[in-house]
């Protein structure tokens, strides 16, 4: 069918009638109204905690074995028992070999997010916005399914449009991944310090202390690498721990600088209480810092 | 007593509350008033009915819409209203959305109307909080019929001047293939007959006829375009005029000369002068929406005449860059920020983009070129205020649904980026895509707008 108006001159376009009915157009995504905490979907057993059990199992099962062996003094005559055994040490093996690679997996994969962190600034000047989509998606691809991050750049691609240059789709994904992104690891992390420096607080001895304030690093860590689109169990890796130890490092400078001033005032109650107010607005300053520092390390390059 | 307290109280009140919303004016309100200037068929309507919905769906129902406007962040707003601007009539979104529910365009605009659009937008600084707990973004927007707007110029000539320069453009292509009735018409006319109203009213006729042929045909200068719309407010049967042959409008003692001069001069009075005033008035920013498919449609030569147009129609307007002291104190007000939208962009497939968008800027060369002169920044825009057609089978196609209901695919030759590219005997035909069923969704997925924003609102 042509369909073009009567003009004495040529037509610089076809037309063509088609047997297809128009795609209905979706309406535009809606800002959804989060809440701080990312939920992970369910995954039941994990590797670490069948790695454990298997061990407390196998354990167990010797001892079993051991008993029984011991009752029986026969080993060939108790098939089915050390079947059994064999079994749960299998399972055990397999596990911990699994964990093992996961974190093999998880190192090699932080580091490739570290060191491929897109440079949005010269993404930005990139003449070709195919080259410049190329890249935040192989970047994007290393988001676990289900983290923000992702969420946060499914809802970007889904506002993009035919005629947006390179320095409007940065200018997006600054707007509706990075900043986003970096909002929600501060809440995280602003959290994590309450939490950090309350734990220091009520900490009756230096060494739960230092208990509380690793365990609770090793946590925010893991949160805010989540937030970041990394898998917590991969979050857990060398470069990270390197901080961590900076932290911890501190914080056991700041308890010398503490209990020297602690000796100077006696040992009063009023002296504990401002040993222990001190120490938690140390603790929660230094797991800021901590955050802060994990989530310049996991922004983009500058 | 309290007749006495209340004789004392109310002008202190009324001092306050004065006060008050100057107050709220001078350090709450940021205001951007818009000029949306556009000639006939450019989708002025449109524009306003799409960015009206689309503001009212981003704030209200958080729907990720432009997503470029960075300068009003869908967390800080809080909410939006429309208010009555001045004694103008209210514009007509719910008709012009119930019109889009029919299937129909939003009719062709006879009259003016106007609104503003407030943006609250809640404030971050925790200072700020305290004082000033929000900013209010204004917008004002006029709708009017484009054929006013090319009438303007007229204020600046007088009878003879523009009778001549509207006889000079006669002759030229495109507007001499459709003028040859009225030339004729001229021709044959006896000017020795006394000026008596049922002769003006004959040549009035046959003008108007030849006016409204060339509007049918893409012609965008016509000049007085008031005469074709019914809602102007001047009476043309009264005080019609038309160009004169110069062998007439040079004779200052012709009665014709004479006659058509003194209704001219009530045309400019009555009419014009009041329509810049009130209209057209002083505003900081200022939107040229063009339709370049009207020209593409018909020929270059189409194209070059809009060309004329533009440059034609910037001398108008006054811009120039105002210092804080002469915008906030002095209240003056110039145009400092212009913006080229050729509009209807989804009307080309997205591959030739750049193509219209170079060649938006050749034909806006003349009207640029006075603009570096007053230092004036200017940009230029792709819009699609609704996203009528879909992407076709290969980069070079589109798909869109017609009047009659048919899906069809339109595949285009590459477009040329400049005038001079353009082969004179070649066109692109305008697509007659209907108003999509999913007309709201379209809307809201519209282009360029986000872009277009943001550069008029940044600092």
């Amino acid at each position: 069918m042509s369909d073009t108006i009567d003009k004495p001159y040529r037509s610089k376009v076809t037309q063509t009638e088609i047997d297809q009915q128009p795609p209905d157009h979706a309406m535009p995504a809606k800002r959804e109204t989060e809440s701080v905490v990312v939920v992970e979907p369910p995954k039941g057993l994990s590797a670490k905690w069948l790695a454990l059990l298997s061990g407390i199992a196998c354990m167990l099962g010797f001892s079993l074995f051991e008993a029984v062996s011991f009752i029986e003094a026969n080993f060939a005559a108790s098939p089915i028992v050390t079947s059994v055994l064999a079994v749960i040490l299998g399972v055990f093996v397999v596990s911990i070999t699994t964990l093992t690679l996961g974190e093999v997996r998880g190192y090699r994969k932080v580091t490739k997010f570290i060191h491929r962190r897109p440079k949005l600034s010269d993404l930005a000047d990139n003449d070709s916005r195919q080259a410049t989509l190329q890249a935040l998606k192989l970047h994007a691809d290393q988001f676990a399914s289900h983290s923000y991050a992702r969420q946060c750049y499914k809802r970007f691609t889904g506002l993009l449009k035919a005629d947006h240059n390179s320095a409007e789709i940065v200018a997006m994904y600054r707007q509706f991944v990075a900043e986003p992104v970096k909002v929600k690891a501060s809440e995280v992390v602003k959290k994590e310090s309450m939490a950090s420096g309350s734990m220091a607080f009520i900490s009756p001895n230096h060494l739960i202390q230092s208990l509380v304030i690793v365990w609770i690093s090793m946590r925010t860590i893991k949160r805010v690498a989540r937030v970041y689109g990394l898998r917590p169990a991969t979050a857990g890796n060398w470069k990270l721990m390197k901080i961590l130890a900076q932290n911890l490092a501190a914080q056991s400078i700041f308890d010398l600088a503490t209990d020297e001033m602690t000796n100077q005032l006696s040992g009063s109650l009023a002296a504990k209480l401002m040993e222990n107010s001190a120490e938690a607005v140390a603790a929660g300053a230094l797991n800021v810092r901590l955050g802060k520092t994990l989530m310049r390390l996991l922004e983009e390059e500058k | 007593m309290r007749k006495l307290l209340n004789s004392v109280m109310n002008p202190v009140r009324r001092a306050s509350d004065a006060g008050s919303a100057q107050f709220a004016q001078w350090f709450m309100q940021s205001t951007h008033r818009f000029t949306i200037t556009g000639l006939s068929r450019s989708g002025k309507s449109m524009l306003f009915t799409s960015l009206m919905t689309i503001l009212k769906y981003r704030s209200e129902q958080h729907y990720q819409c432009l997503p470029l406007l960075r300068y009003l962040p869908m967390d800080l707003v809080d909410k939006l209203w429309i208010e009555p601007l001045g004694d103008l009539p209210e514009f007509p979104v719910e008709s012009h959305l119930s019109a889009l529910e029919n299937g129909q365009w939003p009719p062709a605009t006879e009259s003016v109307a106007g609104f503003q659009l407030i943006v609250r937008l809640r404030q971050t600084n925790q200072l700020k909080k305290y004082l000033l707990p929000f900013t209010d973004v204004v917008f004002e927007f006029i709708d009017y019929p484009g054929e006013w707007l090319t009438d303007l110029p007229m204020l600046d000539k007088t009878y003879t001047q523009w009778s001549d320069s509207a006889w000079a453009q006669q002759m030229n292509e495109p507007q001499s293939q459709f003028a040859k009735p009225w030339h004729s018409a001229v021709n044959d006319f006896d000017f020795e007959q006394p000026p008596t109203p049922d002769n003006i009213q004959l040549l009035v006729k046959a003008y108007r006829d030849y006016l409204l042929a060339a509007k049918a045909e893409g012609i965008s200068m016509l000049q007085p375009g008031s005469f074709l719309i019914p809602g102007s407010g001047f009476d043309w049967l009264e005080y019609g005029f038309t160009p004169l042959p110069s062998r007439i409008s040079s004779d200052q003692s012709s009665p014709w000369t004479q006659r058509f001069t003194h209704h001219y001069g009530v045309f400019q009075k009555q009419w014009l002068a009041g329509l810049k005033q009130n209209t057209f008035r002083e505003t900081d920013k200022q939107i040229i929406l063009i339709d370049l498919f009207e020209g593409l449609n018909h020929s270059k030569s189409h194209l070059y005449q809009l060309r004329e147009t533009l440059s034609n129609l910037s001398q108008t307007f006054v811009y120039g860059n105002p210092g804080w002291m002469q915008r906030h104190l002095l209240k003056q007000r110039k145009i400092a920020k212009v913006a080229f939208v050729a509009t209807k962009s989804d009307l080309l497939p997205a591959s030739e983009h750049h193509n219209l968008l170079a060649l938006l800027k050749d034909v806006t060369r003349g009207a640029t070129a006075q603009l570096s002169d007053n230092e004036v920044q200017f940009e230029h825009f792709l819009v699609s205020a609704i996203q009528a057609t879909d992407a076709g089978s290969n980069a070079q196609a589109l798909r869109y649904v017609n009047p009659q209901g048919r899906y069809i695919e339109a595949t285009f030759e590459p477009l040329p980026d400049s005038l001079k590219a353009m082969p004179a005997d070649e066109h692109y035909p305008a697509l007659p895509a209907g108003v999509p069923k999913d007309h709201l969704a379209r809307m809201l997925n519209g282009n360029g707008l986000d872009r277009l924003l943001q550069y008029l609102l940044e600092e």
